[in-house]
């Protein structure tokens, strides 16, 4: 039985610009939903070509989802995005090129090399580097909105976590002490609905993650993760809600991971059927229908901005490749912290 | 806890933090009558407020902290006296609370077990020439003398950078090794006090052109060496300085050497002019293939080698009641350290197998090592025969101290042309001019005779004025 | 300056900084109402607030990483484990996020971790515990672990102001038992600075915390009966700990003693010795010894405790054994 509400599509450009986005912003959205999977499909290429080390993941199917919350975040809003969340990072300014340098250990990606794949952030951008051990970052945003609300901030936390790492102590611990001191943090559900190999009914016993907000005291809300408006329309009410205090939201985007858990993962326990249905319901296909239904979206800027995207992932790829590969002597800086680190807009 | 009949009532822990607390009230007096779990008194700590129940029925025999005290945990507040016990008095002594074990004294192991004390020998160090302070060998500590002995890291390397031979050193370590302060109290006090005569090792010795100080570690078994003479006082227009460890060493050796052989010298002048004629020669030769000089004592040592083959008592040593002869020679150097700090006697080893530029060029390697302090302890011990070249000041003679426990020393003067008589192609006497150079062999005439000292002298004389030049 | 136990000389040095950084916050279970299991910050929340000592839920992940997203967004936070023993459940946090953001991604965390630390007085397996080695192999975290009420208060206050995660063990069964002078005023003291806390000539015995006590207790008795002088460093910090000064030492007396109240196996005794084995070979008179709890988790019962925590005759006949090498 379900407990939490189920959000409705968008139905027009009329609602949407009820939430505060206007034409321009649509495109906007198109072209970082474009960004995003331009951005795994390159990578996912490059790691096959053996410039990129380790392991690669993406979150392809997730577009909308990341795009959709990273829009409806404010400027002064702080996150701690996971693998399936590129979309934020872009949407929030991190420049492709530096990406790139991420994935390939350069010294212009946001960890110099120290660290690989997503587990990275520009905390100017106002978004936390992720760790593996998943959802380690929940507390850790639980901790923003603390601060937050001690401060007596304006400014709101997102925590985001799979439907595989809610069975961690961590969601628990995190949630409840959000929820007891209603504190301002929206938490957001990637339910791909596979954890790497496992699936949802051997990952939780309730029908929706969503449900267990209400056992923390707080609203979780179920929403189509493949409609970015309507991502987009849940995440800003629960933003803008923890922003006047009205405490904790829990937002299950559903979606289907439609590739392996890693590019290394061929996700043959995935039913075929699956993917051909969850095809169909492509975010990028899904909102460029729309657009075009909605929002008289032309030929010509449906090509401008392909164009666009097309030729600002060229040049990052390049870009990245130039990157200095660190030298073995940097490996010792940066364990401990001096002084001077302390200086950065989110420490004042 | 109770001793005999009698239960004590003790202050009790109200948390793990608290340490003490206070006596705020007693509910029952001295001599009043309690049951077990009643309340006996209050108190009050840190964390709470709170009864103490009794622990047994019986009587208040006792109470041992007024109200308004604070105590620790553990402190016997009280003593009951249960039901049916015989009324004791009240000076009798209640069980310990809580008694702490007595610790027990460790056991000590005693540090001076005098390690077998080397038998005194009565060798004296030998004396160094009268030109040049003879300071006595060094042996280095490695416990060759008795390998039961522990040599720690710390007593190594003091050992090694003073030049002492740990075997010298009275131990009152575990097991009768030697300690750090061991050590450094034998240094410090330059074993001038040793009792009895080291065991064998240690010689100072004559070096030739540089004396190597080491200190010679006193064998006596008695842990503290002798303490230093009274301190001398200064009078007017003089100045006192302190001898330093090394000087010590070799003041020490000197004498002792003088005191255990029986010191004789004897002399030959050798016409080196062949010698000198080859050295021209091959100088160049092997200063560009072997970097090395081809040295009037490279020659002499290279003489003296072979000329000992055929004189084993001058390359041997008196042992107790013994006579030790050798089929190899040790040929100990004397170098003489920077700033006349004293000298050092480096040994060749198996001297006997090398030939002339196997001689210079170890002469060369160990005197250079010695200067620059890289020598290593099995570098100055084991050495069977000694040269020393006083004469590199231009003395022509002298009478060098015996490096124990070695049988002679052979002294090097100063090359010097001299107006010489020789025969002409005709067999008739004419004057030459000539390079000769002065021989000394002091030895110990224990062993040692005076023949057989002038066939040794007159052996090696012939070899170096009749060096060929195949001859190498 | 003023007489302060161990306790009250942290209590005091929290409530400082409180004061004069608004930054700086109280988070743990039973902190502010309660005033803290041990009443370490006993009126902290009716002086500051109930947003600034805050009641946690029991829910260590939660207050520690908590702490951690905090920091980032500025403050300065002093999380309170109740017992050292239940840092474990925010273990994960520390040494995979906490310890780790710098390194990786650039932004320091600047919280600490009060953990009431230590046995010797029945505490049992959960409530006596010294977990200061297993985190000094993570690289990225800070180790404290004072022993004096002086040294207490100065580290504190080091603590906050420092730019990296530091776990800051104070030993309980010092709380009350320990009284010092204490200054008033705000100071720091360096971490990576041992402290000498007894001269000596003959032995060095390096350790911390209450087993600083112990040592003392020791070259006393060892220096009245046997006339041996013992030198006694307080390392202060484990992370960083003060190489060169142990070092010296050792060149002093050439015979060293690593004491601390951890268990054995792994104890943080291990490095200093493999350091001073591998640094001080030439001036070892004697080899470098331990003594530690052993290896097994904390005894109950006082008789069992007593043979478990190093006491002071375990370390005179060490001493006595070392002196005699």
């Amino acid at each position: 039985m379900a407990i939490a509400r189920e959000a409705e599509p968008v139905s027009s450009l009329t609602e949407v610009r009820e939430f505060g986005l206007d034409r321009e912003d649509l495109l906007d959205i198109y072209r970082h939903l474009l960004t995003t999977r331009g951005i795994e499909e390159r990578g996912h290429i490059l790691y096959k070509q053996g410039k990129i080390p380790g392991s690669f993941y993406t979150g392809r199917g997730n577009e909308a989802s990341a795009v959709g919350i990273g829009t409806a975040m404010g400027p002064d809003d702080v996150g701690a995005p996971l693998h399936r969340d590129m979309g934020v990072h872009i949407v929030r300014g991190m420049e492709p090129w530096r990406v790139f340098a991420q994935f390939m250990g350069r010294m212009d990606g946001p960890t110099q090399g120290k660290d690989g794949n997503v587990h990275m952030a520009d905390i100017r951008l106002g978004l936390v580097a992720m760790v593996s051990h998943l959802p380690a970052m929940l507390p850790v945003a639980v901790g923003c909105a603390l601060a937050f609300r001690i401060r007596e901030e304006k400014r709101v936390a997102l925590g985001w976590f799979g439907e595989g790492a809610s069975s961690r102590g961590d969601t628990h611990e995190a949630m409840n002490l959000a929820g007891v001191r209603r504190l301002p943090i929206v938490f957001i559900c990637d339910n791909n609905q596979w954890a790497y190999s496992t699936p949802t009914h051997l990952e939780y016993a309730v029908e929706h993650i969503a449900d267990r907000a209400k056992a923390y005291g707080f609203d979780g809300v179920v929403v189509d993760g493949t409609d970015v408006l309507a991502v987009y329309r849940e995440a800003k009410l629960a933003i803008e809600k923890a922003r006047e205090g009205g405490g904790p939201t829990l937002i299950e985007c559903q979606t289907l991971r439609m590739e392996g858990h890693a590019v290394h993962d061929d996700a043959f326990y995935v039913p075929k059927e699956m993917f051909e249905e969850w095809a169909k319901r492509d975010p990028l296909e899904s909102f460029r229908t729309w657009l075009r239904a909605n929002a008289e979206f032309t030929d010509e800027e449906e090509d401008e901005i392909r164009g666009e995207v097309k030729k600002l992932l060229n040049e990052a790829v390049k870009r990245a490749e130039e990157s200095a590969v660190p030298d073995g002597s940097t490996l010792l800086d940066g364990v401990y912290a001096t002084p001077e680190d302390l200086d950065n807009p989110h420490h004042k | 806890m109770a001793t005999g009949t009698l239960v004590d009532v003790v202050m009790p822990q109200m948390g793990v933090s608290v340490s003490e607390g206070t006596i705020t009230k007693w509910i029952k007096s001295e001599g009043e009558a309690v049951e077990a779990d009643e309340t006996l008194l209050e108190i009050s700590t840190d964390k709470v407020d709170t009864e103490v129940p009794s622990p047994a029925s019986g009587v208040v025999q006792q109470i041992l902290v007024p109200e308004g005290e604070t105590v620790e945990v553990g402190t016997k507040l009280a003593v009951i006296a249960p039901e049916g016990a015989a009324a004791p008095a009240p000076a009798e002594t209640p069980a310990e609370p809580v008694a702490e074990e007595a610790p027990e004294p460790a056991t000590q192991e005693a540090a001076a077990e005098s390690a077998a004390a080397a038998g005194p020998e009565g060798e004296t160090p030998t004396a160094a020439t009268v030109e040049t302070p003879a300071p006595p060998a060094v042996s280095t500590p490695d416990g060759q003398e008795d390998g039961a002995r522990f040599v720690s890291p710390v007593v190594a390397r003091i050992a090694a950078e003073h030049g002492v031979d740990v075997a010298q050193v009275p131990g009152t370590g575990r097991g009768g090794r030697v300690t750090k302060k061991d050590i450094l109290g034998f240094i410090e006090s330059g074993a001038a006090a040793a009792p009895a005569a080291p065991e064998a090792p240690v010689a100072p010795d004559a070096p030739a052109a540089a004396p190597a100080p080491a200190a010679a570690p006193a064998p006596a078994p008695a842990p503290a060496p002798a303490p230093s003479p009274a301190p001398a006082e200064a009078q007017a227009g003089e100045t006192l300085e302190a001898m330093s460890a090394m000087r010590r060493g070799i003041a020490e050796h000197m004498r002792r050497s003088l005191d255990t052989s029986a010191h004789v010298t004897s002399a030959i002048e050798v016409d080196m002019s062949k010698v000198a004629a080859l050295r021209q020669k091959l100088k160049k030769e092997y200063q560009a293939a072997y970097g090395v000089n081809p040295t009037y004592l490279a020659f002499v040592a290279r003489a003296a080698v072979e000329t000992l083959k055929d004189y084993p008592w001058i390359n041997g040593e008196l042992r107790g009641d013994s006579i030790v002869t050798r089929n190899f020679v040790n040929l100990g150097f004397a170098v003489e350290l920077a700033d006349g700090k004293g000298l050092i006697v480096p040994v060749i080893k198996n001297a006997e197998t090398l030939n002339l530029l196997g001689i210079a060029k170890a002469i060369a390697d160990i005197a250079a090592r010695a200067r620059d302090k890289k020598l290593l302890p099995e570098d100055v011990q084991g050495g069977t025969f000694t040269i020393t070249n006083p004469g590199g000041y231009g003395t022509f003679h002298g009478t060098p101290v015996i490096s124990q426990p070695q049988a002679g020393i052979l002294g090097t003067y100063a090359v010097v042309k001299r107006p010489w008589v020789v025969q002409d192609e005709m067999g008739e006497d004419v004057i030459a001019i000539r390079s000769i150079m002065n021989l000394t062999l002091t030895y110990d005439h224990r062993l040692v005779d005076g023949a057989l000292a002038g066939r040794f002298l007159r052996d090696l004389r012939e070899r170096l004025q009749t060096w060929g030049e195949s001859d190498y | 300056m003023a007489e302060k136990t161990y306790l009250q000389a942290i209590s005091d040095g929290l409530r400082q900084e409180m004061r004069r950084d608004k930054r700086v916050f109280v988070i743990g279970e039973d902190v502010g109402v309660y005033g803290g299991a041990f009443k370490v910050t006993q009126g902290f929340q009716e002086e500051f607030g109930p947003w600034r000592v805050i009641d946690a839920p029991l829910a260590e992940t939660a207050i520690v990483g908590g702490c951690t997203g905090a920091a980032l967004m500025g403050m300065r936070p002093v999380a309170e484990m109740q017992f050292a023993d239940f840092v474990s459940c925010a273990w994960d946090h520390l040494v995979t996020v906490a310890a780790k953001q710098r390194f990786r991604a650039g932004t320091p965390v600047p919280i600490v971790v009060r953990c009431p630390s230590g046995g010797g007085f029945s505490g049992g397996p959960f409530h006596s515990q010294n977990p200061e080695s297993s985190f000094a192999h993570i690289p990225g975290l800070r180790i404290v672990c004072p022993a004096t009420p002086e040294d207490a208060k100065g580290l504190l206050v080091s603590a906050i102001e420092d730019p990296n995660p530091v776990l800051y063990f104070e030993h309980k069964h010092l709380y009350r038992r320990i009284k010092a002078n204490v200054p008033d005023e705000r100071y720091t003291i360096p971490f990576g600075e041992a402290r000498v806390h007894r001269d000596g000539e003959d032995l060095t015995v390096v350790t911390w915390g209450a087993m600083v006590y112990t040592a003392t207790e020791a070259a006393e008795k060892v220096a009245e009966e046997d006339g041996i002088s013992t030198e006694i460093l307080d390392l202060r910090t484990i992370v960083p700990w003060d190489r060169d000064a142990v070092l010296a030492s050792v060149e002093k007396t050439s015979k060293v003693l690593v004491l601390h109240e951890d268990t054995h196996t792994g104890g943080f005794g291990g490095e200093i010795a493999a350091t001073i084995a591998e640094e001080a070979f030439e001036h070892l008179d004697a080899p470098v010894r331990r003594i530690t709890a052993p290896d097994t988790p904390v005894p109950f019962a006082p008789a069992l405790e007593k043979t478990f925590l190093p006491q002071v005759d375990d370390v005179v006949a060490g001493l006595r054994e070392l002196a005699a090498y």
